[in-house]
């Protein structure tokens, strides 16, 4: 969606409305928090008990019979940095500083993601749920969209998500003998640490540029 | 055949036979990324025809082939079968590393799973570079392979610095 | 077909049938099956484990991530013009396709809009991509099949779109050609003509690949009827592109979602088949190569005047946000999520990719099938390697 369409578009987003309220009917106090941007996009955060009848609740009241993704969000920065700048992160750990949580709020480190849509609206959905940092564990997906399969087993190998009754939660990508889940932010990208990134100069200031923000030519990109 | 491995073969039949091989090389494409596409184009499209430099890329099996282009990024998890492949190749055995992931991890160079470079665990005889290379970069490489093979003595074989096309 | 070769043809599927018989006195044991992962069969490094009863099939196992590389982890340290380079190698036959969701999204956060030459030059380029990627299946299904003649016209024919975008963006493959805020250059001279020849080039290609592949007997009996999707399975999980077009599902986001692309100003056809077969799937993608060179056509007709690149900042700093944009690719719906801090690099980003999904159905769809036709299935399914592993 444009940012000229943004404008244009009401203020009220009935079709979304309608769909929080519809959820809020189904799950009671299971649905946590929700924003609507109207004619852009909607999310809601479901508490993590209501996981699995917030994918039905979606799936029958709902009309979302299509499963778009499912995937999560570790909202622990990680203690090494980021991983950009040898010169800055260095290989021991730091206080990683507090959680800041994005759309819909948060309260834990991970978050589940994940997104259905209704073909025949076009509308689409992101659902969340929190889930806690030292055992994460959440109903399997699987009864409302057969094809969370594989989400789940990814969202498993990643970050280390367990999903109740799941049939074969086993790696998906990585070899057997992986240890670790990759995508969680504490999981370091060791080849970094040997080698600098020389890429780094790319996003330097270039002399004399100070704070410009405006651009000149527009190029952003290349030094 | 065994004379040839040991570099006692008398000088004439030497250049006989590696003008032969040369002209004959079966190449199997272990074609794995993009550059599995390039390669394709180079093997397989009438525009690059690859045949014109009696190289033929139908081998059934890595059992029946003289030289193995590995196109794309080698993961950590496909390392074992691109070891395996090589060790079933029959000698005399070339190697062709197309592309930046191969040569060297490339844009993947920090990340957890890929191998960064086919070199750590097989022998490369040629490097072609690029982000996929260009089909004609890649017939380039097969031509300084050629080049190589013909003058080649076998006993000397592997004492060389690899082939950087550029 | 005549009297005779239909005697002929009645006699050999009682003989047929009488081996089968014979095969189900014989007690068959089940036998593993491993298919990769390298195998000119699975064109990719996709590796399956089937179970076979017989010639049956009674379960399939995909074994993924030989070609893993870890985008969602690696766009965490890359800043987002790097990220663009990156993307582009998930699908590696259409890559300007896959900028586009990408620089869409963080335009999204950003609120910047590209001008609308730019929106135009986009399009024809997604489209171009699109027809760059499924001429080569066109060709490539009839390898699986058998027929090794297809593929040699798809390559002959590929590298005139493939000249077409190099000549726009310098790359044959991976032009890493959109910014945020538009595209990096303008287009050369004299290409909007060029480009009629070789959508003419392609147009003929289609009709071809309609003769020689969809029309021929052997494709039509290997394909109708095998390998059938339903429309709520396929829904269920996650199907999209041709797969859920060619069961019936009437969705494209081309047509149906503010993608920011100009396809919803153009006059086209989305197309469907009611079938949900591999010679549906093959049809439909037909019609999407020839739909695709509309569209170019009429982007060559319509690209306005103006400038290709907003105003954006030299340094790109996305604002604080989520955005989930996706478009139709030409596999599928490609999404990206982006989770964005306000920092030089993203905090996290969500890659839905199309056949990753389109994948995730196949051990559903292929319990139960012939081994011969499980090549067929997973041709007709249609999947970049890249683009399941990310």
């Amino acid at each position: 969606m444009d940012p000229v369409d943004d404008v244009e578009a009401p203020a009220v987003d009935a079709a979304r409305d309608d769909l929080v309220a519809t959820l809020a009917e189904a799950l009671g106090d299971g649905l946590v928090a929700s924003e609507v941007q109207p004619g852009v996009d909607v999310w809601v955060r479901v508490a993590a008990d209501s996981w699995l009848a917030a994918g039905v609740a979606l799936r029958d009241r709902c009309g979302m019979s299509y499963f778009n993704f499912l995937s999560a969000i570790d909202w622990q920065p990680s203690p090494f940095g980021r991983d950009m700048d040898a010169q800055v992160d260095g290989p021991e750990a730091n206080d990683p500083g507090p959680m800041e949580w994005g759309t819909t709020g948060g309260e834990t480190r991970f978050q589940l993601l994940a997104r259905v849509h209704n073909p025949a609206t076009g509308l689409g959905v992101t659902v969340k749920a929190d889930l806690p940092g030292d055992r994460p564990e959440v109903d399997s997906w699987i009864p409302a969209y057969a094809g969370a399969d594989w989400h789940e087993r990814e969202a498993w190998e990643m970050f280390g998500i367990d999903f109740r009754g799941h049939p074969n939660q086993v790696h998906l990508y990585l070899p057997g003998a992986f240890e670790g889940n990759p995508l969680r932010k504490d999981y370091p990208l060791l080849a970094r640490r040997i080698k600098p990134w020389p890429g780094i100069v790319d996003v330097e200031l270039m002399p004399g540029d100070g704070d410009d923000e405006s651009g000149d030519d527009g190029e952003g990109d290349d030094a | 055949m065994g004379l040839v491995e040991n570099g006692k073969l008398p000088k004439p039949l030497t250049a006989l036979l590696n003008v032969s091989r040369k002209y004959s090389l079966w190449v199997y494409q272990w074609g794995l990324a993009c550059c599995a596409i390039e390669m394709g184009a180079a093997f397989g499209s009438p525009r690059y025809d690859v045949m014109r430099l009696g190289v033929i890329p139908f081998p059934a099996s890595p059992r029946q082939a003289d030289l193995v282009v590995v196109s794309g990024t080698v993961t950590d998890k496909m390392a074992p079968a691109v070891k395996r492949l090589y060790e079933q190749m029959p000698d005399p055995k070339y190697v062709i590393s197309m592309g930046s992931c191969a040569n060297c991890g490339g844009p993947y160079w920090d990340s957890y799973s890929v191998t960064k470079g086919v070199d750590q665990i097989i022998p490369v005889d040629v490097y072609v570079p690029g982000c996929p290379p260009r089909p004609e970069a890649l017939l380039e490489g097969i031509v300084l392979l050629q080049e190589r093979i013909r003058s080649e003595d076998m006993g000397e074989r592997r004492n060389g610095d690899p082939i950087v096309v550029s | 077909m005549t009297a005779t070769t239909d005697a002929r043809k009645l006699a050999y599927i009682a003989g047929q049938a009488a081996d089968a018989r014979v095969n189900v006195e014989l007690e068959t044991e089940g036998m593993t099956l491993n298919i990769g992962p390298q195998h000119p069969a699975t064109h990719g490094t996709l590796r399956i484990i089937v179970r076979l009863d017989g010639e049956r099939v009674i379960a399939a196992e995909p074994v993924m991530g030989y070609m893993h590389r870890g985008y969602e982890k690696l766009t965490e340290v890359r800043t987002y013009p790097q990220i663009t380079t990156l993307v582009n190698r998930i699908d590696w036959l259409g890559s300007f396709a896959n900028e586009v969701p990408f620089i869409l999204a963080a335009e999204r956060l950003m609120e910047v809009e590209a001008p609308p030459r730019a929106q135009w030059i986009r399009t024809a380029l997604f489209e171009l991509s699109r027809i760059a990627n499924v001429v080569l299946f066109l060709g490539d299904m009839g390898v699986q099949l058998g027929a090794i003649t297809p593929v040699f016209f798809a390559f002959r024919d590929r590298e005139f779109v493939l000249n077409q975008i190099e000549a726009v963006t310098g790359g044959r493959f991976h032009p890493n050609f959109d910014r945020i805020g538009g595209l990096k250059d303008d287009l050369p001279k004299g290409w909007i003509d060029e480009t009629r020849g070789v959508l003419d080039r392609i147009r003929t290609f289609c009709d071809e690949m309609e003769d020689l592949v969809a029309g021929n007997e052997i494709f039509q009996a290997r394909t109708r009827g095998i390998g059938v999707i339903p429309a709520d399975v396929g829904l269920s999980y996650g199907l999209s592109g041709a797969n859920i077009r060619a069961s019936g599902v009437d969705w494209d986001l081309r047509r149906d979602s503010e993608m920011g692309l100009v396809h919803r100003e153009l006059d086209w056809k989305v197309w469907t088949h009611p079938d949900g077969d591999s010679f549906a799937r093959y049809w439909v993608r037909l019609q999407e190569v020839r739909e695709a060179c509309t569209i170019v056509g009429q982007c060559l007709d319509g690209i306005p005047s103006g400038p290709v690149m907003a105003k954006v900042p030299r340094i790109i700093k996305v604002p604080a946000g989520e955005a989930y944009v996706e478009t139709e690719n030409p596999l599928g719906i490609m999404g990206y999520y982006i989770v964005s801090k306000g920092e030089l690099v993203p905090y996290r980003v969500k890659i839905r990719s199309a056949s990753f999904n389109n994948v995730s159905i196949t051990p559903w769809l292929l319990k139960g099938v012939y081994v011969p036709d499980v090549i067929s299935i997973l041709a007709s399914l249609y999947f970049i390697l890249g683009d399941i592993d990310r």
